[in-house]
């Protein structure tokens, strides 16, 4: 045999067991952690003659039994075949334990980078969440967040203090169980309502006795579904309390600057009736004037002290049954006389046969008085007010109008003319003037009868003022 | 003239208006006695007898309806007219369900106030045949 053939042999069973030996790495490999030193002592294994099942040095003779005929031949050949192997398996494995345990290093190195970036986040996210936490807790409102169904998620310090329960009681149940405040059950029932919305809730407890402030919002997620409500509750009982002092406070003062006015009132009235003796025209004319001013102030006076009745929601309505006509009368009859002083015509037209409605009189007085008044002011020299009544279309309620040809309201002003200190447009003469809450006390009186009112109105042509008074 | 012979008593706490209805009530011919409150007025009830009071409501101490409940223990005729600065008021309406004759309301003309007079005097069994 040649060298040449040797060779070649040689070469051929190398690379047959660098082969098998490399797909056995490859499996290994598979298992990144896996000792690098166990693996080297099975390269060893194989170097000191263990393949397979048989002894490395047996398989290799025979494999080059049919081409070395000498047995010493065989033997030398197959002992440098090892020698050979050996060196280069383990060459081999050390780059390739090398390059493994540089991938596993970078994978561990990576893997603990990323445990510290997820570390850091979560550190932080519970820093924000503590921070938030922290706030809700120390926000003087009551804080009370339910989910859909009404179930309590969330809820601060001030909330359960001001409900009088614990967060450990409420959470995850609704918010109506075990609420001391049967008063706050409208808290859930008024927030059916997608806007947000102020309610306030009046505990009738005495011991607890006060009254809060409940804004509500829908909390919405992206597709615009409700997920839940957000309630900020507020303890207003001190507001209300200052609220009463204020109402009482004007309720005093009006009453201290009545008793004055009436003491003058009265003394012009007697000096003018010449009780106390004649009087020149001269004279009678500016007791007059002072006799209609004291009058605008006592107006004015009870406009303010109906006002923080009003808003103290404490105008009650004394009704009684009364015929409409007799309110009419009395109301045209208290001002025909300042109609007079104008030349300004005052028509009655009252349908017949009008039921009797149940009415606070003295109100409706007020009312009528207040719309014929606003008339005459608005009015020229020669003009006219119309007062009708009649029954609705529907028969459920008496409609009643007063209309004149005065100045009449800009489009612009209508919207406000029932507001509060609203006042229409330019004064067009020296006695148009007031206090601006005569319309909207007006409009206080008819709805707490449970009537309408609104007013139509051509700027320059005249203004027509309807409300509407139920029968029943 | 028989009215002379009325007497009326004014029962006020503001000095004013005390001067006031006094001045009115005698230049229509009456004979006026005056208590500046409440307590007093009932005892002018008890020693003079006068034939009408005008007791006014919101008066510092014993007010009207106290007044007047007072007066009602010994005195069950005699007709009492309330004033009042203003007659809304829960006050006002308490003492008119306790049976007075009528409310002057201050802001109210005299002639309302002379008009509740004469029905009050006509209704005192007392003044029969005087007025």
């Amino acid at each position: 045999m040649s060298p040449i053939a040797i060779i070649y042999i040689i070469t051929a069973v190398i690379s047959i067991v660098i082969a098998l030996v490399l797909f056995n790495i490859t499996k290994l490999s598979a298992q990144a952690k896996m000792d690098a030193e166990r693996k080297r002592k099975e390269a060893q294994g194989l170097n000191s003659g263990s393949f397979g099942n048989k002894p490395l040095k047996q398989a290799i003779l025979e494999e080059i039994k049919d081409l070395v005929d000498s047995h010493q031949r065989r033997q030398e050949v197959s002992e440098k075949l090892i020698d050979t192997f050996g060196k280069e398996l383990e060459k081999r494995i050390d780059q390739n334990t090398h390059a493994l345990s540089k991938k596993y290093e970078a994978i561990i190195q990576e893997e603990k980078h990323n445990e510290e970036i997820t570390w850091k986040k979560y550190k932080k996210v519970l820093i924000d969440k503590k921070n938030t936490d922290a706030v809700i807790r120390s926000i003087a409102e009551g804080l009370v967040i339910v989910d859909a169904q009404g179930k309590v998620i969330m809820m601060n310090p001030a909330a359960e203090k001001l409900l009088g329960v614990s967060k450990k009681e409420k959470m995850g149940k609704s918010i109506l169980e075990n609420l001391k405040e049967e008063q706050l059950v409208s808290l859930v029932n008024e927030s059916q309502n997608k806007d947000e919305k102020e309610i306030e809730l009046v505990s009738q407890k005495d011991d607890t006795k006060r009254t809060l402030r409940a804004s509500s919002a829908v909390i919405e997620n992206e597709n615009g579904q409700s997920i839940g409500m957000v309630s900020v509750l507020s303890d207003i009982t001190k507001q209300k309390d200052l609220d009463q002092l204020k109402s009482n406070f004007i309720s005093n003062i009006t009453h201290e600057l009545r008793t004055p006015l009436v003491a003058i009132d009265k003394s012009i009235a007697l000096i003018l009736a010449k009780n106390a003796g004649e009087v020149s025209s001269a004279q009678e004319e500016f007791l007059s004037i002072a006799q209609r001013n004291i009058k605008r102030l006592s107006i004015m006076i009870n406009d303010l002290l109906d006002l923080s009745k009003l808003e103290a929601g404490k105008m009650k309505v004394n009704a009684l049954p009364s015929l409409i006509a007799f309110v009419i009368e009395e109301s045209v009859g208290s001002l025909i006389n300042w109609a007079k002083t104008k030349s300004i015509n005052i028509e009655k037209k009252i349908e017949n046969g009008l039921p009797e409605i149940n009415i606070d009189s003295d109100r409706i007085i007020q009312v009528l008085t207040n719309l014929i008044g606003n008339g005459i002011k608005f009015t020229p020299v020669n003009g006219n007010i119309t007062v009708e009544a009649s029954l609705s279309s529907e028969g459920k309620a008496v409609m009643i109008s007063v209309s004149d040809n005065g100045v009449g309201i800009t489009p612009e002003n209508l919207p406000n003319i029932f507001n509060k200190f609203y006042q229409a447009g330019e004064r067009v003469a020296s006695d148009i003037n007031g206090t601006g809450i005569g319309l909207s006390i007006v409009k206080e009186i008819v709805e707490l009868h449970g009537g309408k009112i609104w007013v139509e109105s051509v700027k320059g042509v005249g203004a027509r003022f309807i409300f509407t008074l139920p029968l029943k | 003239m028989a009215q002379n012979k009325i007497t009326i008593l004014v029962v006020e706490d503001e000095v004013d208006f005390r001067t006031i209805m006094t001045f009115w009530l005698e230049s229509k011919g009456y004979s006026v006695i005056t208590a500046s409150d409440g307590r007093a007025g009932v005892e002018m009830v008890k020693e003079k007898n006068p034939d009408v009071v005008f007791l006014d409501l919101n008066m510092f101490g014993m007010d009207g309806v106290e007044a007047f409940k007072n007066i009602r223990k010994f005195n069950q005729e005699i007709p009492v007219i309330i004033i009042s600065a203003h007659i809304g008021t829960p006050r006002a309406k308490e003492v008119m369900s306790l049976g007075v004759s009528g409310i002057f309301s201050k802001e109210e003309d005299f002639e309302k106030g002379f008009a509740l007079l004469e029905i009050a005097l006509k209704g005192n069994k007392k003044l029969k045949g005087r007025i």
